[in-house]
C-alpha cells in the first residue's frame, strides 16, 4: 500500500517534470501556418459584446470602438533621472495632467484652500464654496508622482525613453490611468507599503515615485513576471535603493499573505489579474479568451477575491487597501469588493469601510471618462478623444 | 493605395498642363495655365483668333473663315453677344491652336445632341477641354454612350452635368463597362445606372473601383441592387472605409457570414452613405462629432501605416489586415476567389 501511494506521488512529480510550458503556451500563434478559425480575441469581443452592453447600456459603442482602436499613452516621469525631461516633452505638447494648476482643482492641503476655491469659484461660479470644501478636503494623493499626456484628441505617440548618464530611463510609458489608483492610495511619509500583483512593475514605479515609502514589498505569483518586475525597477531606479531595508522583491502566492504577514502594511495595492479587456480584444497569444484557458477564466473571481482578502489581512488598524482591475466587467469589479467586504466582517471579523472616490473623478473629469453611476468604486472608461483604460479602482479603509 | 491614385492623377494633370502650356497664347491675362518658351508654339493660326477677342463682338472681322469661331458664327448659332464672349473667352482657356480650328464644328455636334446654347456655354466653361474634341471622336463617343444605354434624356443630363465623359476615349470606357460587368457582375441596365449616377467612374483608377467594389461587396456584404441604389461610385474609398470601420467598430455593423446572415441588422448603405455627416452621425452611428474627427485621424494612421508594411500593391491582402471583426475573414476571402474562377 505504502509502496503504491509512493509511485502515484512519483508519477505524479515526473509529469510535474515534463510539463516544462504550460499547456497554453505550446501552441504559439505566430508559429502556426494558418489564422485560427475563431481566435480569442474574436471570443473575447463575442463575450465583452454580450455582457457589457447591458452593463454600459448606451456608452458601450463608444467603449467598443475605443478598445478596438489604437491605446493613448501617458508617461510616468521618473524622479530618479537627473535629465530634464519634463521640459522637453511639454515643449511636444504634452501636460503634466496631474498637476496641471491652467484646468483642474488642485487637491486641497491646508495651506492651499484659499487659492483653491478661487480656482473653483472661477470655473463653476454657480457652486458654492462650502460644498467644495466637504467635497475637496478629504481628497488626499500621492505626492510628487508626475505623468505627462498629450492633449485631448491628439494622437501623437511618444518616442521610448532613452538612458540619461547614470543609465537611468526618464520616463515610464504606461496607461495614464494606471496612475490614478496610486494617487487615490495617498502614499504619506514612512510608510510601509505592499503590492501584491506588481508585475510588470508600473504601479510599482508610480509609488516609488513619492519617495515617502518607508519600505515597499513588491511581489508576484510567478518566477517570469517577477524577473520582469525587477528589470523594469533596475532600469529606473538607482543602485542605492535596492537594500533590505528600502525594497523586497518576492515570489510568493498572494492569496497566503493573511498568513504570512498579518496587520504589517499600512498601504496595501492589489492590482488583481483580470481579463485585461484591452489586451485581450487586440493580442491572440496568451489571451485569457482561448478555449484552453476557459477554466483560469471562470476561476478569476475567486482569485481576486482572495486576492483581496490576502490584502485587506496584510493591512494593519487604519490601513488602506486599493483594490484595481483593468476590466469593465462587473463580475470582476463591483462583485468581488462586495464579497471581500461581507467575507472579512464573517470570517475574520475584519470591518472596512469604502473610501469615497468622487473627489479625486471630479479633479480628474477633464482628462478621463468615468462610468457614472456605479455605486461602489470608480471607474476609468475608454473614449476614443481620451482613450485610457479600462482602469476599475475601490479603495478600502480598515476599521478594525 | 491612395498615394499611387493621387501620384497618377498628379502625372494626368501635368501630362495635360504641359501639352496645354505649349499651344496656349501668352496674351491672354486670363489665361490660367503659364506659358513655356514653347518650341512648338504655331502663332500662325491664331491670328484671327485674337484679332476676334480684341474686338468688339458687335462689329464683324473682317477676313474671318467660316470655320473659324467668330461672334458671327456664334451668333448664327443662338448664341446671345454676352454668351458670345464668354464663349470665346472659354474657348481661349483651351488648347488655342486646335479649339479655333474645330471648336464650331464641336459647338454644332453639341447643340445637335438637343442642348440649349446657355446650357452648351455653362458645359464649356465647366470643362473647356471640350473644345478640343474632334468632332469625328465626339460623335463616336456619344454613340458608345448611347449604345450603353444613355438614351435621349439621361445622356444630355449626364453630358450637361459632367461633360469631362466626352474627353474620356471609347477605349477607356470600354474598360470601366467590361470591369463593371465582368469582374463587378453587374447587369447591363445596373451599368447604365452607375454611368448615369456616377459618371466620373470613367476617369477613375480602375484598380481602385475594383477595390471598392470588393470591399462593399465582401467586407460589407453589400449585393450589386443596393450599390446601385446607393450611388456607391460617387464616393472615394477612404469615405465609404471610414463610415463602415467607424460603425463596426461600435458594433453597427457586421459582415454577414457564408450564408449571408448578421446577428443585428445592419443599417442600409444608402442611409450611410448618401447622408451628410450630422445625420450620419446622429442617426446611424449615434456618436459625436469629436469622436468621429478622432476616428478619422487615428483610422487613416493606421492604413497608412499598413500601406507602408505590405507595400501599396497587393490589394487583395490589404483589407483582410484591418481591425478586430467578428467575421471569418478567411471565409470572405474565399467567396471572392469563388467568383473569379466562376467569371474565368
Amino acid at each position: 500500500m505504502a509502496l503504491l501511494m509512493d509511485t502515484r506521488l512519483l508519477l505524479r512529480k515526473v509529469k510535474d517534470l515534463r510539463s516544462l510550458t504550460p499547456r497554453r503556451h505550446r501552441v504559439k500563434e505566430k508559429w502556426a501556418t494558418t489564422r485560427a478559425k475563431c481566435p480569442a480575441s474574436s471570443l473575447a469581443l463575442q463575450y465583452f459584446d454580450a455582457n457589457y452592453s447591458a452593463h454600459l447600456g448606451e456608452l458601450w459603442p463608444s467603449v467598443r470602438v475605443a478598445l478596438l482602436s489604437e491605446r493613448k499613452y501617458g508617461a510616468l516621469l521618473n524622479n530618479f533621472s537627473h535629465e530634464d525631461v519634463l521640459a522637453d516633452l511639454q515643449a511636444r505638447g504634452c501636460r503634466d495632467f496631474i498637476n496641471d494648476t491652467d484646468t483642474e482643482a488642485q487637491p486641497c492641503s491646508e495651506e492651499k484652500s484659499e487659492t483653491c476655491l478661487e480656482e473653483e469659484s472661477n470655473n463653476l461660479p454657480v457652486k458654492k464654496p462650502d460644498i467644495d470644501d466637504q467635497l475637496l478636503s478629504p481628497l488626499k494623493l500621492s505626492p510628487n508622482i508626475k505623468c505627462v499626456v498629450f492633449p485631448r484628441g491628439d494622437l501623437t505617440r511618444f518616442k521610448p525613453a532613452r538612458p540619461d548618464m547614470e543609465r537611468l530611463l526618464g520616463y515610464y510609458l504606461m496607461d495614464a490611468a494606471s496612475v490614478l489608483p496610486c494617487l487615490a492610495l495617498d502614499v504619506q511619509e514612512g510608510h510601509n507599503v505592499l503590492d501584491l500583483c506588481a508585475a510588470p512593475g508600473g504601479k510599482a514605479l508610480t509609488l516609488l515615485q513619492t519617495q515617502a515609502i518607508r519600505f515597499l514589498c513588491v511581489n508576484d505569483s510567478t518566477a517570469s513576471r517577477t524577473t520582469r518586475l525587477r528589470k523594469v525597477l533596475h532600469s529606473y531606479l538607482p543602485k542605492h535603493f535596492f537594500t533590505e531595508k528600502n525594497l523586497r522583491i518576492t515570489t510568493f502566492d498572494g492569496t497566503k499573505w493573511g498568513e504570512i504577514e498579518r496587520n504589517t502594511f499600512d498601504r496595501v495595492l492589489v492590482d488583481v489579474p483580470c481579463t485585461t479587456d484591452r489586451h485581450s480584444l487586440i493580442e491572440d497569444d496568451n489571451n485569457i479568451f482561448n478555449k484552453i484557458r476557459t477554466g483560469e477564466r471562470r476561476k478569476l473571481p475567486q482569485l481576486q477575491l482572495e486576492l483581496l482578502l490576502a490584502g485587506i489581512q496584510a493591512a494593519c488598524l487604519g490601513g488602506e487597501i486599493m483594490y484595481s482591475t483593468c476590466t469593465l466587467s462587473p463580475i470582476q469589479n463591483l462583485s468581488v469588493v462586495e464579497q471581500a467586504v461581507h467575507l472579512a466582517r464573517e470570517n475574520h471579523g475584519i470591518s472596512v469601510e469604502v473610501v469615497d472616490l468622487r473627489p479625486l473623478t471630479h479633479m480628474f473629469r477633464k482628462t478621463f471618462h468615468f462610468a457614472p453611476d456605479l455605486h461602489l468604486g470608480e471607474m476609468v472608461i475608454p473614449h476614443l478623444a481620451a482613450n485610457f483604460g479600462p482602469i476599475y479602482m475601490c479603495k478600502l479603509r480598515r476599521l478594525t | 493605395m491612395g498615394t499611387t491614385v493621387a501620384a497618377r492623377q498628379v502625372f494626368r494633370w501635368t501630362v495635360r498642363a504641359s501639352s496645354s502650356s505649349l499651344l496656349s497664347p501668352p496674351l491672354t491675362s486670363r489665361c490660367l495655365l503659364q506659358p513655356r518658351p514653347g518650341l512648338f508654339c504655331s502663332t500662325s493660326s491664331r491670328s484671327p483668333m485674337q484679332s476676334s477677342q480684341h474686338n468688339h463682338p458687335v462689329s464683324p472681322v473682317s477676313e474671318t473663315p467660316v470655320t473659324e469661331l467668330s461672334p458671327q458664327s456664334l451668333a448664327d448659332m443662338g448664341f446671345t453677344g454676352t454668351q458670345a464672349e464668354q464663349m470665346l473667352e472659354t474657348a481661349s482657356k483651351a488648347r488655342g491652336g486646335r479649339a479655333a480650328r474645330h471648336a464650331l464644328s464641336t459647338l454644332t455636334a453639341l447643340l445637335a445632341l438637343g442642348l440649349n446654347p446657355s446650357s452648351v456655354l455653362k458645359l464649356l466653361q465647366k470643362c473647356p477641354e471640350v473644345c478640343s474634341v474632334k468632332e469625328s471622336q465626339l460623335q463616336q463617343r456619344v454613340g458608345n454612350l448611347r449604345k450603353l444605354g444613355l438614351v435621349e434624356g439621361s445622356l444630355q443630363r449626364v453630358v450637361a452635368h459632367y461633360p469631362q465623359i466626352l474627353t474620356v476615349p471609347v477605349k477607356t470606357v470600354k474598360h470601366v463597362v467590361v470591369l463593371l460587368r465582368e469582374k463587378c457582375l453587374f447587369t447591363a441596365p445596373q451599368v447604365t445606372d452607375i454611368l448615369r449616377e456616377s459618371p466620373a467612374i470613367v476617369l477613375g483608377d480602375l484598380a481602385q473601383v475594383e477595390f471598392l467594389f470588393q470591399y462593399v461587396y465582401f467586407r460589407m456584404g453589400v449585393k450589386q441592387a443596393e450599390i446601385i441604389k446607393s450611388r456607391l461610385f460617387r464616393y472615394s474609398l477612404d469615405e465609404v472605409r471610414c463610415r463602415h470601420c467607424f460603425l463596426e467598430r461600435r458594433g453597427l455593423y457586421q459582415t454577414p457570414d457564408k450564408k449571408g446572415q448578421t446577428i443585428i441588422i445592419n443599417p442600409k448603405l444608402d442611409s450611410i452613405l448618401n447622408v451628410d455627416q450630422m445625420t450620419f452621425l446622429t442617426a446611424v452611428a449615434k456618436a459625436s462629432v469629436e469622436e468621429y474627427d478622432v476616428f478619422q485621424r487615428l483610422v487613416a494612421k493606421e492604413w497608412l501605416e499598413e500601406e507602408k508594411e505590405q507595400g501599396s500593391i497587393n490589394v487583395d491582402a490589404t483589407y483582410s489586415e484591418e481591425e478586430e471583426d467578428e467575421e471569418e475573414e478567411t471565409g470572405g476571402r474565399s467567396g471572392y476567389i469563388k467568383t473569379r474562377k466562376r467569371t474565368i
